[in-house]
């Protein structure tokens, strides 16, 4: 086939080329404008990011330009930063330069690995697309901490895994316990010290939608391939479709199990014992949390865990470790609580939308892990600078949203968005504000009862059942963050949030809210395509609200084949 | 010039050039189309071809010794 | 088959929820007390001075009202008791004894709490917790939530005798009807049963809808028939199934089912017999509520069970059921949008085969029926094939 220098070039231009409006084209040149551009970055409105596209790929033809220092530092120390962290927490994770070889093997084993997660950095492009200043740098040390657990998740379970190293049980493997992404880290501090916990789909399946969601589909179509109707929550066809595939390291002698979120969870319990074949745990939660009378059992269902480690690990949990650790979460979640209040009460708050909810439902499901406290640190300082400096973080802001029920994993950067579009400022979401516990470690029984408590606050869970007044928190929650809309997550296979539809229908008329229903299928964008979900944002912003957009060029533009 | 001068001179000219590639792979996305039109595809290629037994052939029965963990 | 004595007396009161049995019970001054569940023990709900009724949807059309508030992407089993509600069909209820055992049924329950639905001004909607092990701690639970959300709860509210004494009796009449459904039950197993399927499960439903003290003399008038009752001299049916599956409380779809060649001799099934309808023991030093926390804990086999033993055992215990019953095979069949039987009915589908040798129809169904020709087909198409693997196996 002949390749010409016309179709070299045609490449060229579609691969890097930014065009101009033929009215930018014709407009004079300002010098000391466009010095001033290149010097501080192009005003809000003026910055044409949807040029920046490639085709549906989602690449840029150059990554955005933010003004000379936000570039240098995005490229320093994020860009440059992160690629070369990623390459020494292997390592450190991996016990040594050997640690190479044992990512390489992951690599090449997994669909999920190999496939995902070296276009990590375009996860943080997504993300942080529009931030500047403070916003950006907050944000992105919050992606940082994401990765670097990630790393050290994927890593521990490559090390354990029986099926890189020739079907032997090594001494990893003896030492890692296995459990649902749904039951929280915080179980097994007892065991910090001697054993360690890695949960089974949370790397393979979801953190990996987020960074790039063409893999899960894999495991989506696997799981119906074999009987299972499209309906069912598709986070939980996911986690099917990895079994399915022989898609999941075998990294643990036993397996722990939970309830947690919903009716799916449950259901994907006796998945995960037929196709792991070992000594299971179930670790259910009541449902309805509220009742006193269910925490006696729920504590027992702890306990009844902590047993089963203790019996199949040969090691007796260790209370000084579940102490050490229980506090130094503490300070995670005083950290959290102080960003709420910032973010509730002033328009300083350095972490957008998407870098919120992904952190905070990331590290509270994970339990305390180092790197949590050493990003905490980093956005403190920040935080603190942009409270003391009154700096605005988004200027822009023409609304304080609040999103509810669970968020579409292939579009969390919605919020980034909807803020660089519309002004839209998604300041708090819902699963941020689960696992919303303090732990007492005064005595056995004040541990215990907050330690049950953490758990029926659960993502998803902690709204979602026991009772409709969970769910109808919102307005509560919209009250406190001072919000003046609504992202109305709509999870199609969602059975309990479409279960409350017409109520809320009812509240947001009654209350006279503005709400956007946002429909998605959490890791599937083939049901709502992201483009689909922005269409609805825009219909209602420029019917209802008769606004206009930020950036005209973020209106309509095709991601469809991104990752 | 002393060629101590001189060689920490051709180190920063040769970490300069490293920097500059580095920032025209940054800015340029060459990162992303890389991943993008190489990588993922033969990744993709890879994961499609790979032999993978059959996970439902494993028989669930109480075959298997399976404990009662209750408490 | 000569026709079953009451049959379509029986019938006729699965037509509406608020029956003539209901109204006659109501009129007698006694509390009607509304659940969805297994979960909800219907013995406690039928306690001298209330009764039980276990919530259909019977004629249900296109559930408008509730598809507003339910979406149509919930289990129309939900939806269509919503909108009953909505229409006033559950006026009758003093109060709905809820479980939040699976989600649809919870969301449709908490409308209830959440509206003014119920025009009833005594209504009140309780909820219970189910505890998803069958350990002891679960049934410390559970006896706890019994005590304090369904006895206290009636006591208070409508006066309720809750004595230990109360509860024997309670027992007691609710064993006989246990035992008089066996009885009838067990003639399935003859190798040429002489009751269908669709009988039985008209006897059973009308034994959850129906305040018991009102049906009990027809029950012992069916088993009495069934004692002499022959099956016709020519067969009738091609094949013997289980049918299995998420709820079902829909006669017509038996009917379906046995009028393309397949008797369905065991109902192991929300709504069914098996589990359902085993007598309650009350051990010695135990009281009465701890046995009824234990048995109903002890004999379910809902999917919703997550002990690693236990869920394994289901897979056996439907294996065992269809060997009792002598079955050629088994009907799995799921409501759609019922999330725990969406995965059950696909494992079991793989499993059941291969593990125990059975052949299996696997089917996702609406509550309101209206695939019939489709469905038909694929019942005509697994006769034919479980015949022709007997002949293969003849041959």
């Amino acid at each position: 086939m002949a390749f010409g220098l016309k179709d070299i070039k045609a490449k060229y231009r579609e691969l890097f080329v930014v065009e101009k409006s033929p009215e930018e084209k014709n407009k004079p040149k300002d010098i000391k404008k466009m010095a001033k551009d290149f010097w501080y970055g192009k005003p809000h409105e003026e910055r044409r990011l949807g040029d920046l596209y490639v085709g549906n790929t989602g690449l840029y033809k150059h990554r955005e330009w933010r003004g000379v220092k936000d570039t240098m530092y995005y490229f320093n120390m994020i860009w440059l930063y992160n690629y070369a962290h990623m390459v020494t927490d292997i390592m450190k994770y991996g016990g040594g330069p050997q640690g190479v070889v044992t990512f390489a093997k992951g690599t090449m084993r997994y669909r999920w690995m190999g496939q995902t997660y070296l276009t990590v950095m375009h996860w943080f492009d997504r993300g942080l697309e529009g931030t500047r200043g403070e916003a950006m740098k907050a944000s992105a040390w919050h992606y940082r901490g994401m990765v670097s657990e990630t790393i050290r998740q994927f890593m521990r379970m490559f090390e354990a895994d029986k099926k890189l190293n020739g079907g032997e049980e090594n001494e990893t493997w003896k030492k890692t316990i296995a459990h649902n992404e749904t039951l929280s880290g915080n179980i097994f501090y007892g065991w910090r010290d001697q054993l360690d916990d890695v949960a089974l789909e949370m790397i393979p399946y979801f953190v990996s939608v987020h960074v790039n969601n063409h893999t899960v589909l894999n495991y989506i179509d696997a799981a119906q391939s074999i009987g299972l109707p499209a309906d069912p929550c598709p986070m939980c066809q996911a986690e099917y479709g990895l079994f399915v595939q022989d898609d999941y390291p075998d990294y643990s002698p036993v397996m722990l199990t939970t309830n947690e979120a919903c009716d799916g969870s449950v259901a994907t319990s006796v998945l995960q014992d037929w196709f792991l074949n070992r000594p299971l745990y179930a670790m259910p939660q009541p449902m309805r949390y509220d009742d006193p009378l269910v925490q006696k059992n729920c504590q027992k269902e702890i306990e009844g865990a902590w047993k089963f480690v203790e019996e199949h690990f040969g090691i007796k949990m260790d209370w000084d470790q579940y102490v050490k650790h229980a506090q130094s979460f503490n300070k995670l979640t005083e950290f959290e609580w102080e960003k709420w209040d910032v973010a509730a009460n002033t328009p300083y708050y350095p972490i957008n939308g998407v870098a919120q909810a992904l952190y905070r439902i990331y590290y509270s499901q994970d339990g305390d892990r180092p790197i949590w406290h050493e990003m905490d640190a980093h956005v403190k300082r920040i935080m603190d600078k942009c409270v003391k400096n009154k700096i605005e973080t988004f200027p822009k802001t023409r609304h304080r949203a609040i999103a509810w029920s669970c968020a579409p994993l292939y579009y969390s950067n919605w919020c980034t968005w909807a803020y660089n579009c519309w002004g839209i400022n998604c300041v708090i979401n819902m699963d941020s504000l689960m696992f919303d516990q303090y732990l007492r470690t005064d005595t056995y029984e004040h541990a215990l009862e907050d330690l049950s408590w953490f758990n029926e606050k659960a993502p998803m869970r902690a709204m979602a059942v026991g009772g409709h007044e969970h769910i109808l928190s919102l307005f509560d929650y919209m009250e406190r963050f001072n919000c003046d809309m609504v992202i109305m997550y709509d999870q199609l296979q969602c059975k309990g949030m479409q279960g409350i539809h017409g109520v809320f229908e009812d509240e947001f008329r009654k209350r006279n809210i503005h709400a956007i229903w946002v429909p998605h299928a959490l890791p599937d964008k083939r049901t709502v395509s992201r483009a689909e979900i922005r269409d609805i944002i825009n219909d209602y912003m420029t019917t209802v609200m008769r606004e206009e957009p930020l950036d005209p060029t973020l209106l309509d533009f095709d991601d469809g084949a991104s990752w | 010039m002393s060629k101590i001068l001189k060689f920490f001179f051709k180190l920063f000219r040769i970490a300069a050039l490293i920097y500059g590639i580095l920032f025209a792979v940054f800015y340029f996305d060459l990162d992303g189309k890389f991943l993008y039109y190489i990588w993922e595809p033969l990744m993709i290629k890879r994961f499609d071809n790979m032999k993978r037994p059959d996970a439902t052939a494993m028989p669930y029965s109480m075959k298997e010794s399976v404990e009662d963990t209750s408490i | 088959m000569k026709d079953l004595v009451h049959i379509f007396e029986l019938e006729d009161l699965l037509q509406e929820a608020n029956n003539p049995l209901v109204r006659q019970a109501k009129a007698d001054g006694k509390r009607a007390l509304g659940y969805t569940c297994y979960f909800m023990p219907e013995v406690l709900l039928d306690l001298p001075g209330c009764f039980s009724v276990r919530l259909r949807a019977p004629r249900s059309g296109s559930p408008d009202m509730a598809t507003y508030y339910m979406t149509n992407r919930t289990c129309m089993y939900g939806r269509c008791l919503l909108e009953r509600a909505l229409e006033g069909g559950f006026n009758f209820l003093d109060a709905q004894m809820a479980t939040e055992t699976c989600t649809v049924t919870c969301r449709f329950q908490e409308h209830l709490q959440l509206m003014d639905i119920i025009k009833n001004p005594d209504f009140f909607c309780e909820f219970t917790d189910v505890p998803f092990k069958k350990n002891e701690n679960s049934i410390d639970h559970y006896e706890n939530q019994l005590k304090f959300h369904v006895l206290d709860k009636l006591k208070d509210k409508f006066g309720i005798d809750t004595s230990d004494e109360a509860l024997l009796k309670a027992i007691d009449e609710h064993n006989e009807v246990c035992r008089l459904i066996q009885e009838i039950g067990s003639y399935r197993k003859l190798d040429e049963p002489t009751i269908t399927g669709w009988e039985f499960s008209v006897i059973q439903l009308c034994t959850l809808v129906c305040p018991k003290y009102l049906i009990i003399d027809k029950l012992r008038d069916i088993a009495e028939q069934l004692k002499t009752r022959k099956p016709d001299a020519k067969k009738n049916y091609r094949v013997k199934v289980v049918l299995t599956g998420s709820e079902e409380d829909d006669p017509d779809f038996i009917k379906l089912i046995e009028e393309c060649g397949a008797l369905v001799v065991a109902d192991r099934y929300c709504y069914g017999s098996l589990p359902g309808r085993e007598e309650i023991v009350v051990k010695e030093g135990e009281t009465p509520l701890r046995a009824i926390a234990r048995h109903y804990l002890q004999t379910s086999e809902c999917p919703r069970f997550m002990d690693q033993h236990i869920m394994r055992e289901r897979k056996q215990f439907l294996a065992n059921i269809a060997r009792e019953y002598k079955a050629d095979g088994i009907i799995i069949s799921q409501m759609k949008f019922c999330e725990y039987w969406s995965y059950e009915r696909t494992i079991d589908t793989l499993v059941i085969p291969r593990d125990f040798g059975y052949p299996v129809c696997s089917i996702e169904k609406e509550y309101v029926n209206n695939a019939v020709g489709q469905l038909r087909t694929r019942f005509q198409a697994f006769v034919e094939s479980i015949e022709l693997k007997n002949l293969q196996k003849e041959g």
